[in-house]
């Protein structure tokens, strides 16, 4: 008896029950239980009279204007799906299938929505076409008759989505088309087929599984568009659940339960979407059988007109994507007045956007000139946006890390319970929240425990205040962890069975050994999911927006602020400077975290050594080179 | 020095190992032998606790270890993979043992220089990763990292497969050599028996989670005492019943009703029968020729048989030329017919 209790109560068996204990608070609690509220929130209507009417939002939707925003979302998601895959596969093949002058100029450009994205590019584009920005500013200069409102709603979305959404086309579609066996393509011009022919019957087909595994995940993402229909004025599902989020019964009818009902038929499209991908994923791939694969070789387009064209074709595009980058850079160091005017001043240059302060002069009026002091300020010295910048750094890098540790210790597990159903109900556990749009996770979490009646949480009301905060941090951390599951799984395949057996035999205990040799095998890999949960969530809008409030206004929402137009009085001065500077700060930012994943977390201890031995060597020729001149100019 | 008394192991309905037992002597080069699936890696992982058998006992040294936990058995292991730790260098790989035996920081250095020594590895090498080492140095650091813990007893599981032949052959010599020089009780694994016949002392030939024959190299390829066995180790004729008949019609006095097997290097092409020996008639369908020796596919009108004769430059056979193949029918190993996939216990 007393034996098995001192089992029981060994750490690790203690270890294990607190695991359990924890999961399973964290999946009913921030889960299923909030999505759960907003699923019966739709029927937790009432009427005009007051009376209790579970089907009135139903009944609202089928006649009212509520459908305009599915209608709206799915006319964006069908026509992303067409140009995104149009521009992608273009500028994939125009990179790595055609031989293109200047292709690897051309890659840069096209890759550049990989360090800037989301309320960043939106911004960015915004500043270039907008009704003030520069190049409308430009058009309407040259031919006033030009309309200067030409980008907003569905084209501006479906354009600067377009380019925003070709990213994952650039890494999967390029590593798939190298993946390739140019041998099949030589065996294909071998037998008579023109370089159009193997594209079209040899190589494509061989993209299809992953260009509908793209297809799919642009799919969702137009459905779940939010900043860019946002800031450019576009009536889709997910804005019209942040602004029903915010409504109360006194303004409109029922708008809770409207917005519940939205998000789950965000949901629905989601489960129903990601069921064909997975079904179709099951299928399987085309592997290459060849034992000795080539590599693709580039394919020259022997018809001069094509050619000419196939380069022309190619270089808007990279006009397209490089043009808001190089304006905004160039822009960022420009003075005040000269973005304001939105016109190169190339005599003066400065920091200001970034690091300064400066008074500025302004009538009153009463008729006076009156100083006031920081009234034009950089990113880093103005206060509102140096609030922004450190509360979603500090929210993004902490729900980066849980993720990452939650995500650790529960695979962890699961490699250890393989076969077991303890492991696989983990595991789907953690997966739950990509069934589920981010939209709709945030707003359970804004209504579910906008209450003091949540015992679980201790009847504190979490959107209150500063509590937002832990909010955020707990919706950052859900919606990441499919994500870091699936990246951090991957990397535990790495870990050879055998190392564990080794460091078993050589004594160590399953902490020791998890610590000391797991842990590190798997370490690249955490850091790097690390790295890109935080470059996501740092300066993510979507869940920024649904939680807005005072205590919550984080990067993203700060530079939607920025969007707004420049004031005489308060902190928007200068917000067209302070944008500039902030996307190039995130390109920044972005830039080192995928070197710091890509090019630093990819070296493993030999590769380490390696370059310490070759930095050492320079380092003592450097020397010998020193003291060689120094004993020959004492000699002389 | 090990016993293995009647060890059975399960994974659930399966029963991995039946009834096995082994007594392995001390310094000895013991092999486990067998294909794939046969139950010498399970029984490999039952000495060094890794698998805890339904019954039966292990003893090390009179010790029963078979409830002892894995890092209490003092047994040294070398995996398939080596199971190097990739993020550690080759020194902090040889001192992990050390280092959780808390041993002091001079006492880990001095240990760990005079192993990597003993198996011929430099300072330099100490402080590389061990992805920068080759296969051979990779498996050098493997047994020294076993080894300096101070082990009775090192278990290898089949660490020459992930080579190229060549590499192979190069280590199995040195393998042997440490062993020798170590004088520790070795259990090793493999499928290559090849490898088995010239590492080992004794060899214990697997099948079917069942111990077919125990016995020297000589003794298990020139007596193999079950099918099995003869099958399993080197290349071999069953003779089929035309060709018993054949070689009785000349006064071999083979067993018609048994299963008769003949070694290829057992037969010869065209030389004057002794007494005893029989001659049978064929042509010479398909010649291989592999420098040291040459191998001739007869036909002998039942059947094709295979015959390796020793590449003397002169005594070169055509395809299609006429020859007698000479049988010693002491040679042949002869045994009682079993069902298909039965096992000899």
């Amino acid at each position: 008896m007393s034996q098995t209790l001192g089992k029981k109560l060994h750490p690790e068996w203690l270890l294990r029950v607190f695991g359990i204990a924890f999961f399973a608070y964290l999946f009913f609690g921030f889960m299923l239980l909030p999505c759960l509220n907003t699923l019966t929130s739709i029927f937790n209507t009432t009427n005009a009279a007051g009376e209790r009417d579970p089907f009135a939002v139903i009944r609202f939707f089928m006649a009212g204007t509520m459908g305009k925003y599915v209608w709206n979302s799915l006319k964006l998601a069908v026509l992303l799906v067409i140009t995104v895959n149009v521009v992608g596969i273009s500028i994939v093949l125009l990179t790595e299938y055609f031989d293109i002058k200047g292709a690897k100029i051309l890659r840069l450009g096209y890759m550049t929505t990989m360090i800037y994205s989301g309320v960043a590019l939106v911004t960015g584009y915004m500043f270039l076409y907008a009704s003030d920005g520069i190049l409308t500013t430009a058009l309407k200069n040259a031919f006033p008759a030009f309309n200067p409102n030409w980008f907003s709603g569905f084209n501006a979305v479906l354009f600067t989505m377009t380019f925003a959404c070709t990213s994952n086309h650039m890494l999967f579609l390029r590593n798939a088309i190298r993946g390739i066996d140019y041998n099949t393509v030589e065996a294909a011009r071998n037998m008579g087929a023109n370089p159009f022919k193997v594209l079209w019957k040899v190589v494509l087909p061989t993209l299809i599984p992953t260009l509908f595994s793209l297809t799919v995940m642009t799919f969702i993402t137009g459905l779940c568009a939010m900043s860019a229909p946002t800031l450019l004025g576009y009536d889709s599902i997910n804005p019209e659940i942040v602004r029903l989020a915010g409504s109360s019964t006194a303004d409109e009818a029922f708008p809770q339960a409207r917005a519940a009902l939205l998000s789950i038929i965000l949901a629905m499209f989601t489960i129903v979407l990601l069921t064909v991908l997975s079904a179709y994923e099951r299928k399987g791939h085309y592997l290459s059988v060849s034992k000795t694969k080539a590599r693709l070789q580039k394919q020259k387009i022997n018809n001069p007109v094509a050619n000419v064209l196939a380069h022309i074709y190619a270089y808007v595009l990279f006009i397209i994507y490089m043009t808001p980058v190089v304006m905004i850079i160039i822009f960022s160091f420009q003075t005040y007045s000269a973005i304001r005017m939105k016109k190169l001043d190339l005599s003066h240059w400065t920091l200001i956007n970034f690091f300064g302060q400066e008074d500025y002069q302004y009538l009153t009026s009463r008729g006076k000139y009156k100083t006031r002091v920081g009234s034009v300020s950089g990113v880093f010295s103005n206060e509102a946006t140096l609030g922004g910048i450190k509360l979603s750094f500090i929210l993004s890098a902490l729900a980066a890390a849980l993720a990452c540790v939650i995500v650790v210790v529960a695979v962890n597990y699961m490699f250890k319970k393989k076969n077991k159903g303890s492991g696989v109900v983990l595991e789907y556990a953690l997966l739950f929240p990509w069934l589920l749009p981010t939209i709709l996770i945030c707003y359970s979490y804004r209504t579910y425990f906008n209450s003091n009646a949540v015992w679980y949480v201790g009847n504190t009301n979490l959107y209150y205040a500063q509590n937002v905060r832990f909010l955020i941090v707990m919706a950052y951390t859900v919606t990441k962890l499919p994500f870091s599951l699936r990246m951090i799984k991957a990397s535990f395949y790495t870990i050879d069975e055998e190392l564990e057996d080794a460091a078993r035999n050589l004594g160590s205990s399953p902490i020791r050994t998890f610590l000391r040799v797991k842990l590190p095998i798997i370490l690249p890999s955490v850091l790097a999911v690390f790295a890109l949960n935080f470059n996501a969530l740092f300066t993510e809008y979507d869940m920024s927006a649904t939680f807005a409030s005072t205590y919550g206004t984080s990067y993203a929402m700060v530079i939607q602020a920025m969007c707004a137009e420049e004031g005489l009085y308060g902190y928007n001065i200068n917000a067209s400077g302070r944008r500039c500077a902030s996307t190039v700060f995130i390109m920044l930012v972005s830039g080192l975290i995928l070197y710091l994943v890509y090019g630093v977390g990819a070296r493993d201890l030999g590769d380490r050594l390696e370059i310490r031995d070759r930095r050492r060597k320079r380092v003592e020729a450097l020397r010998a080179k020193f003291s060689k001149g120094k004993a020959e100019r004492a000699d002389a | 020095m090990i016993k293995l008394n009647n060890i059975v192991v399960k994974f659930g309905d399966f029963t991995a190992l039946h009834d096995i037992n082994v007594h392995v002597k001390e310094g000895e080069f013991f092999t486990f032998l067998g294909p794939s699936g046969c139950g010498k890696t399970t029984t490999l992982r039952t000495i060094t606790g890794f698998i805890e058998p339904v019954s039966g006992s292990v003893v090390v040294k009179d010790r029963d270890i078979t409830h002892v936990p894995i890092e209490k058995r003092n047994i040294g292991i070398v995996f398939q993979s080596y199971a190097l730790f990739p993020t550690m260098t080759v020194y902090d790989n040889i001192a992990f043992g050390l280092k959780i035996q808390k041993l002091k920081k001079d006492e880990i250095d001095k240990k760990v220089r005079d192993i990597a020594k003993k198996v011929d590895l430099s300072d330099e090498q100490l402080q590389k990763a061990v992805s920068q080492l080759s296969g051979g140095q990779q498996q050098r650091v493997a047994i020294a990292r076993a080894l300096v813990t101070g082990p009775a007893i090192i278990c290898m599981d089949e660490p020459l497969s992930n080579l190229d032949a060549k590499l192979r052959v190069q280590l199995r010599n040195e393998l042997k050599k440490m062993q020798k020089d170590f004088g520790i009780t070795t259990i090793y694994v493999t499928h290559d028996q090849e490898e088995a016949l010239t590492l080992s002392d004794r060899i214990a030939v697997f099948n079917k989670g069942y111990i077919e024959q125990i016995g020297t190299p000589n003794e298990v390829y020139n007596f193999s005492k079950t099918e099995f066995v003869c099958n399993f180790i080197g290349d071999i004729n069953r003779l089929s019943d035309e060709v018993v008949k054949q070689a009785n019609a000349a006064g071999a006095k083979l067993d018609p009703a048994k299963h008769n097997y003949v070694r290829l290097e057992r037969l010869h092409v065209n030389v004057e029968p002794r007494p005893g020996q029989v001659a049978l008639d064929g042509v010479v369908t398909v010649r291989e020729y592999y420098g040291l020796y040459i191998k001739y596919y007869i036909d002998l009108g039942s059947q094709t048989i295979k015959v390796i004769e020793k590449n003397d430059g002169v005594r070169i056979y055509e395809e299609g030329q006429a020859v007698q193949v000479i049988l010693d029918p002491a040679d042949v190993m002869a045994y009682e017919p079993t069902q298909e996939g039965e096992v000899a216990k």
